[in-house]
């Protein structure tokens, strides 16, 4: 008998699984990290998001999308949840979620808004908030792999204290003289603050990003009104449409499901 | 003309998961081909206008509407009268 093996996984349709919660980190006062056991996960790209179901008592269901955190190099699944106060899903996975908690999950959804090391060109990235997540799963993973591509992070946040992955980012960029971090806080500085303290503008983008001739693979996330206007400064910039990936979080945060 | 607030739409990925339950390939990276303008993109790309039951997918040039999708108690719906084609 001939075996034939398979040189790629097929397409498969997207299957709702459980996910059990192993750890749970706080990484702002409104944003927690879950880092989840997924039995039968196959593997992500750095980008793609996953949509998490909840199932009440009476059989409510709730559904969001959230971007996955964790590069496809660690075992537990990563996702960065901010409170979203007339959120459905958010106030319960912040608030009760403990760990050993089990809950329905789908995915990895999305192969657009996907950055891995075999993609050529530096890497821009633009952050705002919580919009920072799908981005880290790509710094994690150029970090993972010891990749050397010039990469740049411009994250915006409203006070120092709302820095998601802080200590992280901060260390990853001291080890890394090819990784540049950018920080804008735009509502309350620290004393002796050297950082930006506004919101992300186009003098901003032209002072720090990489030129146009440089051919940067651009990736922006955040509220829609910050996607809005970086990928515009940038489109004015000279930098050409196809080559900035957005993903907007509305006008209240999280994707829409 | 009315401008339409930069609020209310969102990427193609926000209609990622209800456009993944009907095409079996990856569906955002897959290029879409506009009819009335001719822009070709990533379906990732376009601009997704979402309700609780479904999204519009409108082309990032003209605007003009490629997708509708619903998912509805009488089954999954897929309109796209706005797209010449897709290209996977």
């Amino acid at each position: 008998m001939t075996v034939i093996e398979a040189s790629a996984t097929p397409p498969r349709r997207l299957a709702w699984q459980l996910a059990e919660v192993r750890e749970i980190a706080v990484e702002t006062p409104r944003v927690k990290s879950l880092l989840l056991h997924v039995p039968a996960w196959q593997g992500h790209l750095p980008g793609q998001h996953v949509d998490i179901r909840l199932t009440a008592e009476d059989g409510y269901q709730a559904q969001h999308s959230y971007s996955i955190a964790s590069p496809p190099e660690d075992e537990l699944l990563a996702l960065t949840v901010e409170l979203v106060d007339d959120g459905e899903v958010s106030p319960y996975l912040i608030d009760n979620v403990r760990a050993g908690d089990q809950f329905e999950l789908r995915g990895p959804i999305g192969g657009y808004f996907v950055w891995t090391i075999a993609t050529e060109g530096p890497l821009c990235l633009i952050a705002g908030g919580s919009g920072i997540a799908p981005l880290a799963a790509m710094l994690r993973h150029r970090a993972r792999r010891k990749d050397r591509t010039p990469a740049l992070l411009v994250y915006s946040s409203r006070t120092l204290e709302d820095i998601i992955y802080r200590e992280e980012l901060e260390t990853m960029a001291q080890r890394d003289s090819n990784l540049r971090l950018v920080n804008t806080l735009t509502r309350k500085q620290p004393e002796g603050w050297t950082g930006y303290r506004r919101r992300i503008d186009k003098a901003m983008l032209a002072e720090v990003a990489f030129p146009p001739e440089q051919d940067p693979k651009i990736f922006i996330c955040g509220p829609t009104p910050l996607v809005e206007d970086a990928s515009r400064f940038l489109v004015e910039l000279g930098h050409p449409f196809p080559t900035i990936k957005t993903e907007r979080f509305g006008p209240t945060g999280g994707l829409a499901s | 003309m009315t401008e339409i607030s930069s609020e209310l739409f969102l990427d193609g990925n926000a209609a990622a998961s209800l456009l993944q339950e009907i095409f079996v390939p990856e569906i955002t990276s897959a290029q879409i081909l506009c009819d009335a303008c001719g822009f070709a993109g990533s379906v990732g790309s376009l601009r997704v206008y979402a309700a609780s039951m479904g999204a519009v997918l409108r082309c990032t040039r003209c605007d003009g509407v490629l997708m509708r999708a619903a998912h509805t108690p009488h089954g999954r719906w897929l309109e796209m009268t706005g797209a010449r084609h897709l290209r996977f």
